[in-house]
């Protein structure tokens, strides 16, 4: 075997930055002095330039490099069709009282227009009663507005609380090899900020989308029916601005999404430069810290002048579209007038209704930009469903706890094996410590011996059952992987403890805290195990998270435990106090030690040294110090000397 | 005309150049003050455009009445002409002078904003380690996330209802010019409009809050089971906390369901109240015009006005409740930003001798220059003490104040709680200064760390502690941040640390990039990491706390013998217990109770000292017993 130097390639990937560029492109820079038509066609330039950089960003975040899949188009669809789908009475109801409430405010200017008509008149009959049946008609209006919006809250607060259960059931089927090996980093984001973007959408955007379509196209009826001579000029010059809309709405969702992805690298370096303050000022970075949050609001400013612009094409058109049918009403109106083919009460009409046209085709624009942004945090959502499963259970049960490994092999990236055919046979009962440089694949052999991962060859089986083959909530009981991560979960003291036997009786939970010496505390809590601990509740100290951590493998009762040291560290502080909780969790079990603390390998009955990816050495404590040119030996010299 | 993102020089400047001043934190409201004018200007130029921008509302109606009373009733086609060409001209001002208030608007919001981040970004740059000391991380951070925004959404109201109050007015003028009976109707009932909706705001603010606590306790319920997954996963207990998620959904939903039934009352009541005020001003004006006070055509333009008034005073409201969120924002600011590093140089600070001997008047602890001293305690925190005094670190002891007010607290108990929690934070700041007053206790030499200039310290001592952090970045950043290493210094910086799987394990190698904090690597790597970053520094003195704490033995001993070998000539100071370490060293100090107890060699104290042995031997063969 030919040891190659990891740094081999050191010299192509080292940079002396002067090929960096630039961290925003000095075209972006508007230029000092130009003519009004060089400063136009600059402008033009910088515009099309933020937009190939929002065409890039948003091209990023739906391939990313790393971290979790995403979604496309077509599941994102298929995911609210089918929610809607499941809802389809309460969504006809909303359209219903939409329609209703939405005609009946129609009915109000078409009415008012006829108290003009007969105040022109002259006579005064008739208009108090007029005027009440409007009054009548308004508190019709008022009150199907009521159930509409009522109707609209329950159907979005009902798809929001199904979408985001969903997602959170499909995070808790993750495949446990992934979770094993993936950053949570990504995971987080999405519950997060992803979880939010869609909730706006879901909760308010697809109603209120739906409703504007209906009193956009209802209003259009109406001013129909009020005059079609009025209707039609109106209409067309609204039409006009469909162009600069659709080019709005095709542009602008990419530009919010660069914004939002700007605002997020502001936050992480500021929050790395505050939470690492003191090694920002060993090192003296905070020159660098600066800069580097400046230069990331540098960026951020260019996003956000893309979407202005973006805004302020948009306006241009939308103000000018929305606002002269007033004129042309004017115009129409008097031409139609002197004709004798309209009534002033017409006029009045068409007028209200084209102010009150702009307001929800306003809001259409808003709304179907915001779904669009939404989408794209929905199949970031999404994607996290298209993980496939890693393992398929059988039926296949175990005959017992022998637990053997043979020819494991096993690869992270393919064509680089980390393990190099191991073969291991655990004794009932015994305690077996694996020692050896970090990059062994000590904890690949512990990660492989617990079930979490495939092996690419060979097999690694419990009772003559292959450990992935069983379904999980068996394995759970088999055997674990300990990590020493002692995350306490929001929650009451019982459902931290019973995670692997969710069924456990209260008897079973005092027992294992007993076991463990954590009975008395837990006690002694206001409400017992019912006390809620976790992040933002009962606060526990390092070593009673620790025990909690320990009673819930108690309770999962398994015959085997590997134990991954290197995995976490441990507070020197709490280990020793924990002793005692965790020789009462050993009792009785096979232990694998995946150690990087010789002493925990002195006490172990057989130690096996691997050295990349194969057991060097295998024996127990005395056979191996007593090798004279043993790796164990070497080691053990060097700690006790 | 300012722009964004703004320059700030605030709290901190580049070596050599001056800070600027900094915001005015007297109170809430002077730091407002401040705040609009840090806009220079912009927040009136824009409350100009904005009338500009309403003037198509303000005197459109008007000219639409006049055209219908001359031109279409009175048949006169050039009226009408007039009166058209004058609604496009209105409508043409309107729309420029729109996009004219929208870019103004969109500038003063993100010069508050991207201002806010900057001077947060400087003051822990101004302040370092002490200013966690005093905050709360989260606070700190939200103060640029989420207070900033309230500052912007502050500069667009002002501008906002500046504007609207002077087309007010105006509208005003002419109504009561056009008819005094209509005109008062019209001024009284839009007020009585939006004052009848009050009564049931308050409700719908009360329940909107407990929906966004809900939600913000589920988000959090998310975030737990995301970061307890590979427990979830391993172990179990995804039934269980799948359901405690769905049962916080489900009260979520009730929350944000009851908000959105009062949201529907007050809409349903709003178009109530504007359809019976629409009615209301139509009858009264069919009655003036039968009467013959009144011509159709003021009658339409009336209607207008009618519609149009709601808004401002709207704003009004808006304006109201802006200003009292960035008042809150305002002491939550001001919380971070007056607090003031608790040292200064002195005026002739003196130089510091790296090559002299460094030592601690305390606990009577001494390096020897050149030397590489290995510190032993049985409490590594004790240990962590003594790097925090060799590197005039004010250590991690306080509670910071948080600046969030408490739920349910109102009027006279509101304002106590705030009192005490500015008392509390006066208190860490007067505990720090005088901590830092007089001598300092470590010194270099015959320095004491206190008579020279921060920034010498620094340069001189570079202390490496636990707590150390890896930044997003590339791995050839990670190690060299301030870019000034040769390949070969780099390389050999990595290998010190036998951190070459690191470099391995990337892609791109040294443009392998590391997420944030170093997520991503394991406990081992980061820390290995972070070593070879505090060798490639190369600090005439160097203090490492427990380095190699989550590395195994293996690779502890060959990053032990390399540190030794790397560093030979130049003062070192480790602190750990591992027996790895202690082989290299060339003198070992045992620390108990705050006080040296022995000193010598390794070897020596290991035969010959009881209380050594005691300490070194425990964690080889205190299991031995066991």
């Amino acid at each position: 075997m030919t040891i190659t130097d990891p740094l081999a390639t050191s010299a192509d990937t080292w940079s002396d930055h002067s090929a960096d560029p630039p961290v925003v492109d000095p075209r972006l820079r508007p230029p000092d002095e130009a003519s009004v038509g060089e400063r136009v066609a600059s402008w033009r330039m910088r515009h099309h330039l933020r937009r190939e950089e929002a065409d890039r960003v948003y091209a990023a975040s739906r391939n990313p490099e790393r971290g979790w899949p995403v979604a496309g188009d077509r599941a994102v669809l298929d995911f609210f069709r089918d929610l809607i789908g499941r809802r389809r009475r309460m969504f006809v109801v909303l359209i219903a009282l939409n329609a209703l409430a939405a005609g009946a405010g129609l009915v109000v200017p078409r009415l008012l227009g006829t108290l003009v008509d007969r105040t022109v008149q002259g006579d005064g009959a008739g208009l108090d009663s007029l005027a009440w049946l409007v009054v009548a008609v308004v508190a019709a209006q008022a009150v199907l507005t009521f159930f509409a919006q009522r109707t609209s809250t329950l159907f979005g607060q009902d798809l929001l609380a199904s979408a985001r259960e969903y997602i959170v059931r499909v995070i808790l089927r993750l495949p446990v090899g992934q979770v094993e090996s993936a950053s949570t980093g990504d995971l987080v984001t999405r519950v997060t900020r992803d979880v939010g973007t869609m909730s706006r959408s879901v909760q308010f955007g697809v109603p209120m989308a739906i409703i504007s379509i209906l009193t956009v196209s209802l209003s259009v009826v109406a001013m129909l029916a009020n005059s079609v001579l009025l209707a039609v000029p109106s209409l067309m010059i609204i039409a006009t601005s469909a162009y600069a809309v659709r080019g709005y709405l095709r542009r602008a969702p990419r530009g919010y999404i660069t914004e939002g992805s700007t605002y997020s690298r502001i936050n992480t370096t500021l929050t790395e430069t505050v939470e690492g303050a003191r090694t920002v000022e060993a090192l003296g970075l905070s020159g660098r810290r600066v800069r580097q949050g400046d230069d990331d609001i540098e960026v951020s400013a260019q996003a956000e002048r893309y979407t202005m612009s973006l805004r302020n094409l948009l306006f241009t058109v939308i103000d000018v579209a929305f606002n002269t049918p007033r004129v042309a009403t004017l115009a129409f109106g008097a031409w139609g007038y002197a004709q004798g083919w309209l009534t002033l009460g017409q006029i009045t009409s068409a007028v209200l209704y084209v102010e009150a046209l702009s307001g929800p085709l306003d809001r259409l624009v808003g709304e179907l930009d915001r779904l669009q942004v939404g989408a794209t945090s929905t199949a970031r959502l999404l994607g996290i469903a298209e993980v496939p499963p890693d393992r398929e259970p059988t039926d296949a049960r175990p005959d017992g706890p022998a637990l053997v490994g043979r020819d494991l092999r096993f690869a992270y990236r393919e064509g680089h094996d980390v393990l190099h055919g191991i073969d291991v046979d655990l004794r009932t009962g015994e305690r077996l410590a694996v020692v050896g440089p970090s990059g062994s694949g000590k904890s690949t052999l512990g990660r492989l011996l617990s079930g979490i991962n495939r092996p690419r060859t060979g097999s690694a089986t419990v009772g003559g059952v292959e450990l992935v083959d069983l379904p999980l909530e068996l394995l759970r009981t088999e055997v674990a992987l300990v990590t020493q991560e002692h995350h306490v979960f929001i929650g009451s003291v019982r459902d931290n403890i019973v995670l692997a036997r969710e069924d456990s009786p209260d008897e079973a939970v005092r027992a294992a805290l007993a076991a463990v010496g954590s009975l008395d505390w837990v006690e002694r809590l206001p409400q017992g195990l019912d006390t809620r601990i976790g992040s933002g509740q009962h606060v526990l100290t390092p070593a009673q998270a620790q025990q909690i951590a320990l009673a819930r493998l108690i309770i999962a009762d398994p015959h085997t435990l590997v134990l991954d040291e290197a995995t976490s560290l441990i507070d020197p502080r709490t280990a020793r106090s924990l002793e005692g909780s965790m020789n009462a969790l050993l009792e009785g079990r096979t232990v694998v030690a995946i150690a990087h603390r010789l002493h925990t390998a002195h006490d172990a009955d057989r130690i096996a040294v691997v050295i990349d990816g194969r057991i060097v050495e295998l024996g127990s404590h005395h056979e191996l110090v007593d090798r004279e040119d043993g790796e164990y030996a070497a080691l053990w010299r060097a700690w006790t000397s | 005309m300012r722009d964004f993102p703004p320059s700030v020089t605030t709290f901190w400047s580049p070596e050599g150049e001056r800070a600027g001043s900094p915001p005015d934190t007297r109170s809430p409201f002077r730091f407002l003050l401040w705040m609009l004018r840090f806009q220079g200007g912009l927040v009136a130029v824009g409350t100009a455009f904005g009338v500009l921008w309403q003037l198509p509302l303000i005197a459109g109606p008007w000219v639409f009445g006049r055209s219908i009373d001359a031109g279409i009733v009175g048949d006169d086609p050039s009226a009408v002409a007039v009166g058209a060409v004058v609604l496009l001209l209105l409508t043409l001002v309107g729309a420029a002078f729109g996009i004219a208030l929208h870019t103004l608007v969109v500038r003063t919001w993100l010069i508050s904003l991207y201002g806010t981040t900057k001077m947060v970004t400087r003051k822990a740059a101004q302040m370092g380690h002490v200013l966690p000391r005093r905050s709360p991380t989260g606070e700190i951070l939200s103060v640029a996330s989420s207070d900033s925004d309230e500052f912007g959404a502050m500069t667009e109201i002002i501008a906002r209802a500046g504007s609207q109050v002077v087309s007010f007015l105006a509208v005003a003028a002419i109504v009561m010019w056009t008819s005094p009976v209509m005109g008062a109707t019209v001024l009284l009932a839009a007020p009585v409009l939006v004052g009848v909706a009050l009564p049931f705001l308050r409700p719908l603010h009360r329940r909107q809050e407990l929906e966004r606590n809900r939600n913000s306790e589920l988000t959090s319920m998310a975030t737990d089971i995301v970061a307890g997954l590979r427990i979830l996963r391993g172990i179990g207990g995804e039934r269980t906390f799948g359901r405690n998620y769905a049962t916080q959904s489900r009260s979520a939903r009730e929350a944000g369901v009851s908000a959105g039934i009062w949201q529907a009352v007050i809409e349903a009541l709003g178009v109530l109240f504007s359809g019976v005020f629409l009615v209301l001003l139509l009858w009264l004006g069919t009655h003036e015009v039968l009467a013959g006070r009144l011509t159709i055509g003021e009658l339409v333009s009336f209607l207008g006005y009618g519609l149009y008034l709601i808004g401002p005073i709207r704003t009004f409201f808006e304006f109201a409740q802006k200003i009292t969120r960035a008042m809150v924002s305002a002491r939550k600011a001001i919380a971070i930003f007056e607090s003031a590093p608790p040292w200064s140089d002195r005026e002739e600070p003196l130089r510091l001798d790296p090559s002299a001997a460094l030592s601690d008047g305390l606990t009577g602890f001494t390096a020897r220059p050149g030397q590489l001293t290995v510190v032993v305690s049985a409490a590594p925190e004790e240990s962590a003490r003594l790097a925090d005094r060799l590197g005039r670190y004010l250590p991690a002891d306080t509670e910071p104040v948080s600046e969030e007010p408490e739920h349910g607290l109102k009027g006279r108990a509101a304002r106590r709680a705030q009192s005490e929690r500015a008392r509390r934070r006066a208190e860490i700041a007067a505990r720090d200064a005088e901590r830092t007053r007089g001598p300092w206790g470590a010194s270099l030499g015959t320095v004491d760390l206190a008579d020279a200039a921060l920034a010498d310290v620094r340069r001189t001592v570079l202390v490496s502690d636990t707590g150390s952090q890896l930044f997003a970045g590339t791995l050839q950043d990670a190690i060299d941040p301030h870019r000034r290493l040769t390949r070969a210094q780099a390389e050999e910086a990595l290998r010190t640390a036998n951190a070459e799987d690191v470099y391995d394990a990337m892609p791109g190698g040294w443009q392998g990039v590391l997420d944030e904090r170093g997520r991503g690597l394991s406990g081992g790597q980061r820390q290995r990491v972070v070593l070879a970053r505090a060798l490639a520094a190369d600090a005439p003195v160097l203090v490492l706390v427990e380095p190699t704490s989550a590395v195994d033995a293996h690779t502890e001993a060959r990053i032990a013998e390399r540190v030794a070998e790397l560093r030979r000539g130049r003062t070192t100071i480790v602190c750990t217990v591992s027996p790895l370490w202690l082989h290299h060293a060339d003198h070992v100090v045992l620390l108990a109770d705050d006080e040296v107890v022995t000193e010598g060699r390794h070897h020596d104290l290991l035969g010959g000292d009881p209380a050594y042995r005691a300490v070194v031997a425990r964690t080889i063969e205190g299991e031995l017993q066991a």
